[in-house]
């Protein structure tokens, strides 16, 4: 009752339209060899009227009655009548012609519906002898002599034979009907369902998208508000340091020894918070992609140089050997400096944190030929023998004796605050944002850093950096940024 | 339903939900033997080669009812869905516009889960045509009753007067139940159509004589009620 759903043409009750399901030719074709058997006039017509099939010979008796007005008009009426005329309860019905011709009338059935009508005709009943007065009340031009004389030349058919045909062809018909009417749902039903589907695919990925532009939205908001609180953080304890620095240097007046320790610890700690905001702020920047990377050409020498002397006097206090192995190679880098020396200090001062004393950390750089960028697919693997030369990349490998990381967690420790021994008695202070920031830095120079062990204790930290030329080499066949 | 009420029609559209292999087609081919043959249509199966159901099953049956305002053309059409899980779109386009549903379940203990898991499937699909449960008529067939490893009739009663939808037990394949199923359908959505749309005053027919003459119409003069009441369970009416 309520309106109907666009496909309730095939999963409803709609009437069908004969001329939707059967195709004329072969309905044509049909009809011609029933036509071909009896001599009999066949026409199929829709139940709208429209007419499917006609195959009949013009008797003679019908081309001389057409010739004259009267009886031209009579068999037209004759002709209207046949395709109209109600077949009754039985869906049969013989309607007879003013000549005593008769044309006899089957419904055709589908579903209980009556969706058209075979019309047979005209023929010659059997017990026909002479025409009915009909004929001479036609038009009183017509040579009646004549028109009975072509009468009595149409063959003579018997009620139960004729039936017997028109029977046959409902029968023939009406499965045609069904099979064309079922070839029609299926395909009909099959496009439905594949218009189903895909509704319910895009509706999917509609709300997929839309779960995805949440999260992103999320994920900003949370890299801002870490930017924005690392900076809010930062402004007071900038006071606390300064203060802290002042006291302690006696400006506002002389500290007792205690008085001193006391302000010490202020200030030591106070820079320790310091160090974990600003690790914290790099990281969201990192994250939230704000941090602007300046590449520009480097080589690796210098920095692991600088880093070296920046950590020395870290590393002689501690009583740990420091010492640097580079090949001095030259390999051209497209790089942050600031960043790398970032990295590098993180490693070193990593390493020299947990060796024990008497240990010893290395920092050993070699040029070495680069793999072929990421060979996973064959598009960037093709070419190798060309490419290779120039394929160059750095390795540097940051060893130390100390505590080791466990394989299992070796994978973890690039995690943002993760730390191996995590729990409140740990030995060893920090932040745990130092290797999640290496890192993320070292992605961003389209590098890779992973750990290994170092035997027979100890680790290192392995970071192997492009050359500026391999990176170019690899662009290509990225994805454009534009797209990305 | 479709009211066609000059032409005094009535089109009723009534679906076999079920698991898959659970005997939806093998009712339909039933009910298509046990009708008479002047007021059903040809049965129409869109299968596979496998003999499972591709699309859909339809069974058209048409019959004609005096009644006080005159005769009328009731055309019911029974349809089956395609009980596999990858059919899901075909599943709730066929159960579109369904005026009642019977699930069709396996008796055997086995299918319990898929049994459930169809049903819950028949839930979100009204739902997602913005119907539910509630407002379509349901009756329940345990088919299969016939083969070992099935749940006992004890069970079933046990089961049955737990829910409120009528339970009937059937062995399809020897056209057991596949009657009683149907008419205890065709009742409930009569009633409910009845109920919604005021046939009784509209077309002048009540609804026990609407069912006596589908039952005569389809070569069971007399028997509506003894065929509507095989069940068990189902709103205190009757009994197995």
């Amino acid at each position: 009752m309520s309106e109907v759903p666009p496909n309730q043409d095939v999963v409803g009750d709609q009437p069908i339209a004969l001329e939707d399901v059967v195709d004329r030719d072969a309905l044509d074709d049909l009809c011609k060899s029933i036509h071909a058997l009896f001599g009999i006039g066949v026409r199929v017509y829709a139940s709208q009227g429209a007419l499917l099939a006609n195959v009949a010979n013009e008797l003679e008796l019908c081309r001389y009655v057409n010739e004259v007005p009267g009886s031209r008009a009579a068999c037209g009426a004759t002709v209207i009548a046949a395709k109209s005329v109600a077949p009754g309860d039985d869906g049969e019905v013989t309607h007879p012609c003013f000549t005593g011709l008769a044309y006899h009338i089957v419904s055709l059935v589908h579903e209980g519906r009556r969706v058209g009508r075979i019309v047979l005709g005209p023929y010659a009943p059997a017990g026909l002898r002479e025409p009915p007065p009909s004929l001479a009340q036609a038009d009183k031009r017509l040579d009646v002599a004549r028109a009975s004389d072509l009468a009595a030349t149409v063959p003579r058919v018997k009620q139960e034979a004729l039936q017997r045909i028109a029977g046959h062809l409902k029968e023939t018909l009406e499965l045609i009907i069904f099979s064309s009417h079922k070839a029609w749902v299926t395909s009909k039903l099959h496009l439905y369902s594949v218009r189903e589907s895909y509704r319910e695919l895009q509706d999917k990925t509609t709300r997929l998208e839309q779960t995805l532009t949440r999260l992103k939205e999320v994920d900003r908001l949370k890299s801002n508000f870490l930017a924005t609180m690392s900076h809010e953080l930062r402004t007071p304890l900038t006071s606390i340091i300064g203060y802290s620095e002042m006291l302690a240097e006696g400006i506002a007046g002389e500290l007792s020894a205690e008085q001193q320790e006391y302000v010490r610890t202020i200030h030591a700690k106070g820079e320790q918070l310091l160090r974990l905001i600003m690790g914290l702020l790099d990281l969201s920047k990192l994250e939230s992609g704000t941090m602007s990377l300046r590449q520009a050409p480097a080589q690796i020498g210098p920095i692991l140089k600088e880093v070296i002397t920046t950590l020395a006097p870290v590393a002689r206090k501690k009583e740990v050997e420091l010492a640097l192995d580079s090949d001095d190679a030259p390999c051209e880098l497209a790089a942050d400096a600031e960043r790398l020396r970032q990295v590098f200090i993180n490693l070193v001062d990593n390493a020299v944190k947990f060796t024990p004393k008497g240990g010893k950390v290395t920092v050993r750089a070699r040029v070495t030929a680069g793999a072929a960028p990421s060979g996973d697919d064959d598009d960037e693997a093709a070419g190798a023998a060309l490419l290779a030369p120039l394929l160059k990349q750095v390795e540097v490998r940051v060893s130390d004796t100390g505590i080791g990381i466990p394989a299992a967690e070796r994978v973890k420790v690039f995690e943002a605050f993760y730390q191996v021994d995590s729990s409140s008695t740990r030995e060893y202070g920090g932040t745990g944002l130092g290797l999640s920031i290496v890192k993320r830095i070292v992605d961003a120079h389209g590098g890779q850093v992973s750990v290994e062990g170092n035997e027979p204790n100890g680790t290192v930290f392995v970071v192997v950096l492009p050359s500026a030329q391999t990176r170019r080499a690899a662009l290509p066949s990225r994805v454009p940024p534009a797209l990305a | 339903m479709q009211l066609n009420f000059a032409a005094r029609e009535v089109a009723i559209k009534l679906v076999y939900y079920g698991p898959a292999l659970s005997g939806k087609t093998t009712n339909l081919k039933a009910l298509h033997e046990l009708t008479r043959t002047d007021s059903r249509g040809r049965l129409m199966t869109l299968e596979t080669k496998d003999d499972r159901t591709l699309f859909f099953d339809m069974l058209p049956l048409v019959f004609k009812a005096e009644t006080e305002g005159g005769a009328m053309n009731l055309r019911v059409k029974v349809f089956t869905v395609p009980g596999q899980v990858v059919h899901a779109s075909t599943r709730r386009l066929v159960l579109q516009g369904a005026d009642a549903v019977a699930f069709i379940a396996d008796s055997q203990v086995a299918e319990t889960e898929n049994n459930a898991a169809s049903f819950l499937d028949l839930r979100t699909n009204l739902k997602e045509l913005g119907r539910s449960m509630r407002d379509v008529p349901l009756v329940i067939q345990f088919n299969k009753r016939d083969l070992p490893n099935v749940r006992s009739d004890a069970e079933i009663d046990d089961l049955a007067r737990r829910g409120k939808e009528p339970v009937f037990k059937a062995s399809a394949v020897h056209g057991q139940g596949v009657m009683e199923s149907f008419f205890g359908l065709l009742e409930r959505a009569w009633r409910k159509l009845d109920a919604e749309h005021d046939l009784t005053r509209k077309l002048g027919i009540q609804p026990d004589e609407f069912l006596a003459k589908a039952a005569s119409s389809l070569g069971y003069e007399g028997k509506a009620r003894m065929l509507c009441d095989a069940h068990v369970g189902g709103s205190g009416k009757g009994g197995a």
